[in-house]
């Protein structure tokens, strides 16, 4: 196997540093200001291609040794670049930035008719933008949000993926979206989405809400919403074309551009013409190796997985009218190796192909009243193939056993109309239509007549004054496989208590519907006798949420902002499994468990100069379901979250540092064992804290070019230990799987615009 | 295959031969079959669902399959009373306190089912009290206890006829005791007072005399010195602290026992001591041979496979099997798979001495 040696590698890439080369004369003093001519301190004066300068507090700089005329470009923080032509000698120049309102209030989407400052919005929401994404040099989501507070994974290296749990609710309570369209899965629509199934390079950002969004995304979104916010064309007429290639280890095996190690090519493009229509395409390569782990033979601990996204997409907006459509296609292939054996291998390969294709259509019919529709159609397939290969003969056959060849197939549909109406200044409603519908068919599912889910909603937003805005809710559904709740109600509130302190409040019930493996789901064989319950109801919740932003927007030496964050979740008809009453080897699913969910969570993020940094903490509650029954048991059981970036940008070489860490707490539990009498008693259990952080380098070299490089999982970390007895099936036994080993890569994007 | 098919050919020349030699000589024509020396075996478990337990004799290279649901309890035909419950398909007794059928009231077997008590799966922690012992229930224990003498004192018993790997049936309730060196066994449906008296005479060519309740008397295993081990799935049992005496039954579709009541010894050698290969007539004098527990090859030649692990063949170990004719056999499993398919085992084995 092939290990990369980082000290061979960095010496490469800091040859490439500088191979830039300055022409010196002239100087020149100047001073940048903004609009009402106030210093704009610590912007960043640089010659086009030479070097630069920081300006003081007071806005002025000196730039020295040049050759006129000079092409000077200008930034700084919160304020749109400019590039600036001094031809002749100026003994002293004035320079005016323009306010970057992007930058400094972010904007969202997710729960709005449109985009809006994520400042005036009320609705906390997370954002992780591209840039992230580009410093994480990530293959996919999971290496992204995998330092988020809040949100962890577990691995089911069994079938190769991985699931996700937010705010301690499991991924199935999380609704997730691609540009606000449910996506389908191997639960079926929005369960349990296999997050790494989606083209990390498509991603513009990333929105995440916390909370029930059930009233404007309907079931599932209980826990919170993950918005997938994807790359659009340009506003105006040009094109725009970037290829990356990555190569990565994993632990420490690799072998270059194929097989073991991970893979990552990535081709896109987008064209806009002046008449209004756009055209774009994209082609992702994710190879990834595998990792044996802690077999020596032919099987992997961590399954290869060979992924191929494409997407197409094509555009027209002129005057009023906004029609999109995008087609999005994955092609997965997970490949589960046998053991050696003298007579026959038999390996698997999980192959799953999903279409998804969306057409968003927008009318802004007046000042007053805007409309959208959004319909999407996804086919998803998931299938199951076993080949035996006759050590002698060395033939190669499919099997014939029982279950060896399956399939499974989802089709979603969906629609979504909504409507921005402004009644005045102060006061807007959004009516909404949702459709809906879902129908599964597989070779363990039994026969069902799919799942067809209609319902209207309708929010308001009110000014109550400049300071304070409210926006209630209202959701009404009709299912007709389980009985949905009446009407849905939510209640957000956001106070601005000062110019730099807002205040959001929030309530909403929020539900999650039983998906069609649940209610129709049968599995019996040797080791398994599972059975669907087609008369499971919906799970609620009631969820109250609440956060303090603090953000200083004075321009000072040191930018700080602050969230705190706090949570409350009580769920109801909880479903989960059991034993049939009637039949104690069978085990269904019922609505039988309470469930409740509390915690915090504080964030700070400081910039000064070149450096940014992020500290957050969260303490998040689970409810010790044990405890109904024993009032000496803990009701909550709580696990600590610190999570810390880093940002630097390493003077004289002019390369960017980036570092992010977590550490996630040990995570305690009860379940019940007996005692030496055979007596059921409660018995405490912990899952293992872990610490995870990534390292990584870019440099631009060039306009068009960035090179990257950098550690991922620092720690070495590989698995983590459980007290617990019992487990799920896939994930159980003691050592639960978390990563494979430290692992490095090397990157380069190519990026071209005009 | 070929192997097998050559051997075949050579054991079949090897007979004619024999008869002609016998023939010209004019003596007796009784033959002795000389054992098999190598052979490759491809056990006829019955697919997927490993209907059948098989049992094997490795000097003629034979294999009787048996479906494991045709019986329902097997007398012991030693100087010993006991009687076995089926295993092959995870059955359970459950001992009451009452020796008349009629006094057994159906709110107690409806709260018996309704808990789950004989339910062999890894939720019951109690279920190891309801199963014969899984090495040696002759010697260790049965569910069904002692078997008294007297009708008067016998308990009755609920019995879970098995529905690991087969179809479920109705719940019985039987009743065994012997009259001299008879067994006999009562039994009826669970709700009903009518019963059936049977009775087992012991037959000492055999290790048990086998029985069903719709069948009466059935043939399952060949005669006690026809065979070697059996293939089946069954009731092991797997030490778990949280259960009853530390001890967890459950059910495990690739179990392999030797006939330990008929004679046949066993011993695992490990391939970091001395090869396959490389075992020979030699070594075997340094083996310690076991010949009272049927577990001792077990479920050994096989790792259960994991949370990311199929089930495989352990490639670290071989066994040696003593028959009682003082045949030495040394025998390694080669796959647990026939076209990917379960329960169609495969082995070889070959003649040390």
């Amino acid at each position: 196997m092939f290990r990369i040696n980082p000290n061979k590698i960095s010496l490469t890439y800091f040859l490439l540093l500088y191979l830039t080369v300055d022409v010196f004369a002239g100087k020149i003093h100047g001073k940048v200001e903004d609009q009402e001519g106030n210093p704009v301190p610590f912007a960043i004066i640089q010659e086009e291609g030479g070097t630069g300068t920081v300006a003081d507090i007071q806005g002025q700089f000196v730039l020295g040794d040049f050759e006129y005329p000079v092409q000077l470009k200008v930034k700084a923080l919160g304020y749109l670049p400019v590039s600036i032509r001094v031809s002749d000698k100026a003994e002293f120049i004035h320079i005016i930035l323009q306010e970057d309102i992007s930058q400094l209030d972010e904007v969202v989407v997710t729960g709005n008719f449109e985009a809006q400052s994520a400042r005036q919005s009320v609705y906390q929401v997370r954002i992780i933008d591209k840039e992230l994404i580009q410093k994480r040099a990530a293959g996919n989501m999971q290496e992204v949000l995998n330092t988020e507070l809040g949100i962890r994974f577990s691995q089911d290296n069994a079938l190769g993926s991985s699931n996700l749990e937010m705010l301690g609710m499991a991924g199935q309570n999380v609704k997730v979206l691609i540009d606000g369209v449910p996506m389908v899965g191997r639960q079926g629509v929005s369960n349990e989405i296999n997050i790494n199934q989606i083209d990390i390079n498509q991603i513009e950002k990333i929105e995440i809400i916390e909370g029930p969004m059930s009233v404007m995304y309907g079931a599932d979104a209980l826990a919170g919403v993950i918005n997938i916010i994807t790359k659009k064309p340009g506003g105006t007429k040009g094109y725009g074309l970037s290829a990356r290639i990555q190569e990565e280890t994993v632990g420490n095996e690799y072998s270059p551009v194929s097989g073991a190690g991970n893979h990552i090519r990535n081709l896109q493009g987008q064209y806009r013409t002046g008449g209004g229509w756009s055209f774009g395409g994209a082609f992702t390569q994710n190879r990834f190796g595998g990792w044996k782990g802690r077999f020596t033979g032919r099987q992997f601990e961590w399954l290869p997985r060979h992924q191929d996204l494409a997407n197409a997409s094509l555009g027209f907006h002129k005057g009023i009218l906004e029609l999109d459509y995008a087609l999005d296609l994955l092609d997965e292939r997970i490949f589960s190796f046998g053991p050696e054996n003298r007579i026959e291998h038999i390996d698997t390969e999980f192959h799953t192909t999903r279409w998804m294709h969306r057409l968003n259509a927008r009318v802004d019919a007046s000042d007053r009243f805007k409309a959208a529709v959004q319909t999407s159609f996804t086919d998803y397939s998931r299938e199951t193939v076993t080949w035996i290969t006759n050590q002698r003969t060395s033939e190669k056959s499919l099997s014939n056993a029982p279950n060896a060849q399956a399939s499974l197939q989802y089709q979603g549909f969906t629609l979504r109309a909504t409507g921005l109406w402004s009644i005045s200044e102060t006061f807007n409603l959004q009516p909404g239509l949702d459709i809906n519908t879902e129908s599964g068919v597989g070779d363990r599912i039994s026969s069902n007549e799919g799942i067809q889910d209609y319902a209207v909603f309708l929010s308001g937003e009110l000014s109550l004054s400049d300071k304070v805005k409210i926006r209630p809710g209202l959701r009404r559904t009709y299912n007709s496989a389980y009985e949905a709740p009446p009407v849905i109600p939510s209640l957000n509130m956001k106070w601005k208590l000062s110019e730099s302190l807002d205040l959001r409040v929030a309530y909403a019930q929020g539900f999650r519907a039983p998906s069609i493996r649940e209610l129709y789901f049968d599995f019996f064989d040797a080791s398994h006798s599972i059975r669907g319950n087609p008369d499971l109801q919906a799970e609620t919740s009631h969820s109250f949420n609440g956060s303090l932003n603090f953000s200083r927007k004075k321009k000072s030496e040191v930018i700080y902002s602050a969230v705190l964050t706090g949570f409350y979740n009580q769920v109801s008809n909880q479903i989960s499994y059991g034993i049939d009453p009637v039949d104690p080897r069978i085990t269904t699913l019922f609505n039988l468990e309470e469930f409740r969910t509390a915690g915090g969570m504080l964030n700070h993020q400081v910039r000064y100069r070149d450096f940014s940094a992020g500290l957050g903490l969260s303490r998040i509650g689970r409810y010790n379901r044990l405890s109904a029954d024993d009032f000496n048991l803990p009701e909550m059981l709580f696990t600590t979250e610190i999570n810390a970036n880093l940002d630097y940008k390493v003077p004289y070489i002019d390369t960017y540092l980036s570092f992010f860490y977590k550490y996630t707490g040990r995570l305690p539990g009860f379940e019940m064992g007996a005692n030496e009498q055979g007596e059921a008693i409660p018995r405490q259990i912990e899952l293992e804290g872990f610490h995870w952080a990534d390292l990584s380098l870019r440099r631009d070299i060039g306009n068009h070019l960035q090179v990257q490089l950098g550690v991922r999982n620092l720690f070495d970390l590989t698995s983590i230990q459980s007290t617990a007895n019992t487990g799920s099936a896939h994930g159980g036994g003691p050592q639960r799987p978390m990563g494979y080993g430290r692992s490095y890569f090397a990157g380069i994007t190519y990026q071209l615009s005009k | 295959m070929k192997k097998n098919n050559t051997f075949r050919q050579g054991a079949m020349a090897l007979i004619v031969a024999g008869l002609i030699a016998s023939c010209t000589e004019n003596d007796a024509p009784t033959v002795e079959v000389p054992p098999v020396e190598d052979a490759f075996m491809e056990i006829q478990g019955g697919g997927a669902s490993f209907p059948n337990s098989v049992f094997v004799n490795l000097s003629s290279e034979i294999q009787n399959s048996v479906r494991r649901d045709t019986w329902d309890l097997a007398f012991y035909t030693g100087s010993e009373f006991k009687v076995l419950i089926n295993g092959t398909t995870g059955a359970m007794a459950y001992g009451t306190e009452v020796e008349d059928f009629q006094d057994l009231e159906i709110e107690y077997v409806e709260k018996l089912k309704a808990e789950g008590t004989l339910v062999l799966d890894f939720n019951n922690m109690n279920s190891i009290l309801y199963v014969d012992d899984p090495k040696n229930p002759v010697a260790n224990g049965t569910a069904l206890g002692t078997v008294l003498s007297s009708e008067s004192e016998a308990k009755v018993f609920i019995y879970e006829r098995g529905n690991s790997g087969a179809e479920e049936k109705p719940w019985k309730k039987i009743k065994v005791f012997r009259s001299g060196d008879l067994y006999i066994v009562q039994h009826a449906d669970i709700d009903s007072e009518d019963y059936t008296t049977v009775e087992i005479t012991k037959d000492t060519d055999f290790n048990f005399v086998y029985f069903s309740f719709e069948s009466g008397k059935v043939e399952v295993e060949p005669k006690k010195h026809e065979w070697d081990f059996v293939w089946t799935a069954g009731t092991s049992s797997t030490p778990f602290p949280q259960a009853v005496n530390g001890t967890l039954g459950y059910f495990f579709q690739d179990l392999v026992y030797h006939n330990i009541y008929g004679g046949v010894q066993a011993a695992v050698v490990m391939e970091s001591e001395i090869s396959y290969d490389e075992f020979s007539d030699a070594n075997v004098n340094g083996l310690t041979f076991n010949s009272d527990d049927r577990l001792i090859i077990g479920s050994s030649w096989r790792s259960g496979g994991g949370p990311n692990s199929g089930p495989a063949i352990r490639e670290d170990r071989y066994y040696v099997v003593r028959d009682k004719n003082e045949n030495v056999y040394k025998l390694r499993f080669l796959s647990l798979t026939s076209g990917g398919e379960r329960g169609r085992p495969s082995l070889e084995y070959s003649l040390v001495k």
